[in-house]
């Protein structure tokens, strides 16, 4: 038997042809058409492998829940894993089978499942022990290679998008129960997310003929007057093919769009939306899911959940078969049974699980006056074939099994209403002894359900149900929606979850987890080795751990441990089901923040010149910092370190430090603050002047440095670390507020509100003269660490006498709008006086021949300012500051701390490298068995253009009366050490000639 | 005023504005002080805007006030006013005046574009007109104005390339 075409389905009228390939052959579908529905219109209904037994797998739903018909579209990335019973088809795509070799038909892989017995439940647990050295070179490649189903995507560059929702009311599913919802909501004062996974609103109206009309309307008409309604409406927006995968505390959902439906991605258009959505109330009406039942081999193709069949025939137009044979235990597959018969395609049997008097009487008149062979008290035992259902076998009501030829059997073992979303936001669910299944109870957030999600399966109380569960919103309409309905009268279900094999062979098998290939045997077999907890099992048998996360299974797996164990199912409990609903791609999750989005960068005022000129950036926090400038394409780092280094301590640089923090901090308590917050003491400090500065943490530990500006005792202005600076801040802002809220102070960042240069160089004093002609940069009326503000334009400059470099220098503070003008007219002025741009690396190198020390590389957050020999930053007479009390522990205090030592090599063409041990033992072993006594580390090391040697700060224990001591210092690279010799850390001009010149 | 983007339902401008960040405690001083420059009471509700022709005054939390200068003034006039106020103990007042970039974007279709980059609630329920609020757009700290029609969104200028690219990014995916 074959499929054929549905044309009374308002899916085929008007449609169009879409070319696509399947395996390499070319197939027709209509645009619309799922892969799923597309292949079946064609006849085709092996699409796949299974994961572990490598058994022939076909289409076994038409929606979300999938577990089997998982296919690689080669013209999206190659992508693996998707589900074809969602993923729609379009002109040119091209799709393969999964885990097969070297055809789909003629699997070699599928020796597996003749291995079958050694692969039972716990395989993985309790295989790949021995023996030793196995696990490296044989077992895990071999599992890596075998791993999966589908092959690993193509690199491609997402364009997905994130969008943002606040709203009143979500309503998740656009089925009848959702759309009354919506309609009740009509302009009312709730802004309203309607959310749908398909492209139509309706849901059942479409997927089936379960309702003949609505409010004496056909249903295609209630639905387009409605969705007009609901459109017309201000306050309700409807996002379609946007399926909502994760409900968080607190009400919060996480919903993926799929944008590019029916079409290739492209490299302009983004192809996937999250939304993340904030709101008060959500409304679950996101339906059921229908289960099915275990039997021997109930994984072939050609078996498929009968509301799936169904919904082929109403929602895609096509009939997968036009005489399948039916297997049920309840009453939900009487709407298919209509359908097939008023299509003249009558099922070639009818097979009940219940007897005749549990069945109603609609029903069995209706099969008896179509003519079905019906089967009741009866249970299909198993099916046949090879790589497609055959032939099923019945067991009657006698126990006879009786064959029956056939290609495709739908099944119905029951229906779980989608509870996923409602536990994903810790709502409780109980067990319905009438339904057999679990449906929610207690909500956690403000969770509303309505309809089969909430476990109401009967569409006559559905006003009632709506009108009562939603009355607590104003405005709300009163419902009243007449159902004309083609249905049996309720459910009426049977318990079955598995039937009795009468085969035994290698081939026969009775799935419980389609995905992952679990059987029912897998499941007593976990619970006779002691795994008799369900979250246990699950694990031990990776039962519904499937992308798919057992949504047609799960329950079944229930029932049938509920059986070995002899407990109700209530007592067994359920497993979590954890978010997302359903597989996010990361290229969603993570949206547009990737590549040149992944971090925002900051850049300061004369960016465009440093690229002018050819610098080469580093990232500093989210700042992008000159490294160095390269003189020509050819220079290397070191080489342009080495030149700008030399340069400036022959003439000048300059260096943009706009990163630095700036902090202005005024009250009339300022003075009081600001000792509190830094070890310095700033009372005797004078008006107008600087000062070299340290902030500690409550530990004592060095936090972060800068230079502090005494305007008055009123008014400071303070530079902290460029990455410290948010953090310098908030710490200030803490303090003020919660530990000294008596002292009336404010501050105020102002890092971006100046732009900062630092020149230095001998010929740093005569470059300024030239820039600022009236200012008096002599020693007398300019001397070191002392500032002062400047006419300049119709702005003003600050200017500090100060230097990081140990050459003379100053640092000019503008406002940025008049930073690109000051610097290149510095530029012109140093012209001929050898100014040049550098870069923070040298900056390092200078700092490091000096002596200075830079937070955070040659401090770790373990290191004191006695540590760093900074004794005299600190007030003694000072009452408090902030780690002051720790400076006088026992450990702080200890004389063999680690200390910042200078370290030279003794042969000076020897590198040292930063981050290196610090040994007293000139040879490593190659393999250290012993533990080796370290003295300290390398934080700082350069190679000194003015002392041409390699210098290196280090921490190092007790390092102060070590001086003159030969040590070894380790390398990267090899057991051999550098022998070295420690010394002052200040390798240059430590009388500050050169400073204060 | 560089207009940035331009569809059917989205305005996309940038402009300059000179700004005075003030801290205080408020105040019948500190209100005198400040209306004798501007002409203008600062808002005393939290989040509040108030404006003139010439200026837009913003109070961003208990103790901190925004003031835009509408019409550009000599910037030593800004030193000045900023000047005259710190004259007062216990007032801080900070020049902002080049540090910010300021955009505005106005059109029917703002907030859905503005959505793609910050989750902040923009519904005018939430949001009132000629209120203020401080929130991560594009990942980066900024303050937004809702002047009615259209929103004044201000950041630190060393993110000014990264945030206009984010805000044509926004538009065109």
């Amino acid at each position: 038997m074959s499929a054929i075409n549905n044309t009374k389905s308002f899916h085929l009228i008007s449609s169009q042809k879409i070319s696509f390939t399947f395996d390499g052959k070319k197939y027709t579908g209509f645009k619309g058409d799922t892969v799923a529905s597309a292949l079946l219109r064609n006849n085709i209904k092996l699409i796949g492998r299974s994961f572990k037994y490598h058994r022939p797998r076909g289409i076994y739903t038409c929606g979300i829940e999938e577990p089997n018909a998982l296919i690689q579209i080669l013209s999206e990335h190659s992508e693996p894993n998707t589900r074809a019973t969602v993923k729609r088809i379009y002109e040119g795509m091209v799709i393969v089978s999964q885990n097969r070799w070297p055809s789909l038909k003629m699997d070699i892989g599928s020796i597996n499942n003749l291995l079958s017995p050694i692969f039972s439940a716990g395989f993985y647990y309790k295989t790949f022990m021995g023996p030793k050295g196995f696990w490296k070179k044989v077992y895990e490649p071999i599992i890596r290679r075998t791993a999966g189903l589908g092959k690993p995507p193509k690199d491609f560059r997402s364009k997905s998008v994130h969008h943002y929702h606040n709203v009143d009311i979500v309503i998740v599913g656009g089925g009848l129960n959702g759309l009354i919802a919506a309609k009740k909501l009509i302009n009312t004062d709730y802004d309203v997310l309607l959310i749908e996974q398909d492209s139509f609103l309706g849901g059942v109206l479409n997927n089936s003929k379960k309702i003949k009309d609505i409010d004496g309307q056909e249903n295609v008409e209630w639905l387009k007057n409605t969705e007009d309604l609901i459109r017309k409406s201000k306050n309700i927006k409807i996002l379609k093919d946007t399926l909502v995968t994760t409900y968080n505390f607190k009400d919060h959902l996480i919903a993926i769009e799929d944008k590019a439906v029916e079409s290739a991605p492209t490299s302009y258009k983004s192809e996937l939306a999250l939304h993340k959505i904030r709101t008060k109330h959500t409304i679950l009406a996101n339906g059921h899911i229908e289960r099915f039942i275990s039997f021997r081999n109930n994984d072939l193709p050609g078996v498929m959940l009968a509301s799936s069949f169904e919904k082929y025939i109403h929602r895609y137009g096509v009939v997968p078969d036009s005489n399948p044979i039916i297997f049920t235990n309840n009453s939900s597959t009487f709407s298919l049974l209509k359908s097939l018969v008023d299509l003249g395609c009558k099922p070639l049997a009818y097979i009940d699980y219940r007897n005749n008097s549990s069945i109603e009487k609609n029903i069995l008149d209706f099969l008896k006056n179509n003519n079905i062979q019906t089967y009741t008290s009866s249970e299909i035992e198993g099916c046949d074939g090879t790589n497609i259902l055959k032939e099923v076998s019945i067991r009657d009501d006698k126990k006879n099994i009786i064959k029956i030829k056939t290609s495709m059997l739908c099944v119905s073992g029951g229906i779980n209403p989608d509870v996923h979303l409602f536990t994903q936001s810790k709502g409780l669910i109980k067990w319905d002894s009438k339904y057999l299944t679990f449906k929610p109870d207690k909500p956690f957030q403000n969770t509303i359900t309505l309809g089969s999600a909430s476990g109401n399966f009967n569409y006559q109380s559905l006003n009632e149900e709506v009108n009562d569960k939603l009355s607590f919103l104003k405005g709300a309409k009163e419902i009243k929606i007449k159902l004309n309905l083609n249905t049996a009268d309720d459910l009426n279900i049977r318990e079955i979850w598995e039937t009795k094999h009468e085969k035994e062979t290698l081939w026969s098998k009775s799935f419980i987890d389609l995905q992952n290939d679990v059987t029912t045997k897998d499941l007593s077999q976990a619970v006779s080795e002691g795994f008799d907890r369900i979250e246990h099992l699950k694990r031990f048998t990776t039962n519904s751990m499937g992308t798919d996360q057992g949504k047609i299974s799960s329950i079944n797996s229930l029932g049938i441990v509920s059986k070995i164990l002899n407990k109700n199912i209530s007592d067994v409990g359920t497993t979590i089901y954890r978010p997302p609903y359903s597989p996010l791609s990361f290229s969603a999750i993570a949206g547009r923040n990737t590549y040149e989005f992944y971090d925002p960068k900051r850049k300061t005022a004369i960016h465009s010149w440093h690229i002018k000129n050819n610098a080469v950036f580093e990232d500093v926090g989210q700042w992008k910092r000159p490294w160095y400038f390269k003189l020509n394409q050819s220079e290397t780092m070191h080489q342009a370190v080495q030149r700008e280094s030399r340069q400036l301590r022959e003439t000048a640089g300059i260096l943009d430090g706009s990163t630095l923090g700036k902090i202005e901090v005024k009250g009339k308590d300022a003075l009081e603050f600001m000792n509190l917050m830094y070890t310095n003491a700033f009372t005797k400090m004078k008006p107008m002047t600087s000062r070299y500065v340290l902030m500690l943490g409550e530990d004592g530990m060095v936090k972060d440095d800068g230079i502090v500006s005494k305007i008055n005792d009123q008014h400071f202005i303070a530079t902290t670390t460029t990455g410290g600076a948010p953090k310098v801040l908030g710490d200030m802002e803490e303090y003020a507020q919660t530990e000294w809220p008596h002292l009336k102070v404010y501050m105020n960042s102002i890092t971006e509100q100046f732009s900062t240069f630092n020149i230095s160089g001998p010929k740093s004093r005569a470059i300024m003269r030239k820039v600022f002609s009236e200012v008096d940069f002599s020693n007398e009326k300019f001397p070191f660490m002392t500032f002062n503000t400047f006419n300049y334009l119709d702005t003003k400059v600050r200017i500090m006498r100060a230097s990081f470099t140990g050459e003379l220098g100053y640092e000019i503070y503008v406002p940025p709008k008049y930073a690109l003008e000051l610097w290149e007219k510095i530029f012109r002025n140093g012209k001929n006086l050898g100014l040049i741009p550098y870069g923070t690396e040298t900056m390092h190198l200078l700092r490091a021949e000096k002596g200075y020390v830079v937070v955070g590389q040659d401090t770790d957050g373990t290191v004191t300012p006695v540590d760093l020999n900074l004794n005299w930053m600190i007030g003694k007479k000072k009452k408090d500051f902030i780690g002051k009390r720790s400076l006088s522990r026992s450990d702080t205090s200890k004389k063999n701390r680690k200390q910042l030592v200078g370290i030279i090599p003794i042969d000076k063409n020897k590198n040292i490298e930063e981050g290196q041990h610090i040994v007293e033992i000139k040879s490593l072993p190659s393999n250290i068995k012993e533990p080796i006594e370290y003295l300290g580390h390398i934080t700082s090391s350069y190679h000194s253009p003015a002392l041409k040697h390699c210098i290196a700060m280090a921490l190092v224990k007790g390092g102060n009366q070590l001086m003159g001591k030969k040590i070894f210092v380790s390398k990267s690279n090899s057991s051999e050490t550098v022998e070295s010799e420690i010394v002052n850390p200040v390798f240059l001009d430590p009388n500050n000639r050169r400073l204060l010149s | 005023m560089k207009e940035i983007f331009s569809i059917r339902g989205l305005d996309i401008f940038q402009k300059n504005f000179q700004q005075v960040v003030l801290r205080s405690k408020g105040g019948d001083k500190f209100n005198e002080i400040v209306n004798k420059e501007t002409s203008l009471l600062p808002p005393s509700s939290n989040l509040a805007i108030t404006n003139n022709e010439n200026f837009l005054f913003a109070k961003q939390s208990f103790d901190q006030w925004n003031l835009f200068y509408l019409k550009e003034k000599k910037h030593e006039e800004v030193l000045k006013f900023i000047s005259t106020v710190n004259s007062d103990e216990e007032i801080l007042a900070s020049d902002y005046s080049y540090g910010q970039v300021y955009f505005e974007i106005s059109g029917e279709k703002r907030n859905y574009y503005l959505n793609k980059l910050t989750h902040f609630d923009l519904r005018e329920k939430k949001f009132p007109v000629f209120t203020m609020a401080q929130t991560l757009i594009a990942k980066i700290d900024c303050s937004v104005y809702n002047l009615k029609d259209k929103y004044l969104i201000t950041c630190n200028s060393s993110f000014e390339e990264y945030f206009r690219e984010r805000l044509l990014d926004s538009v065109n995916v």
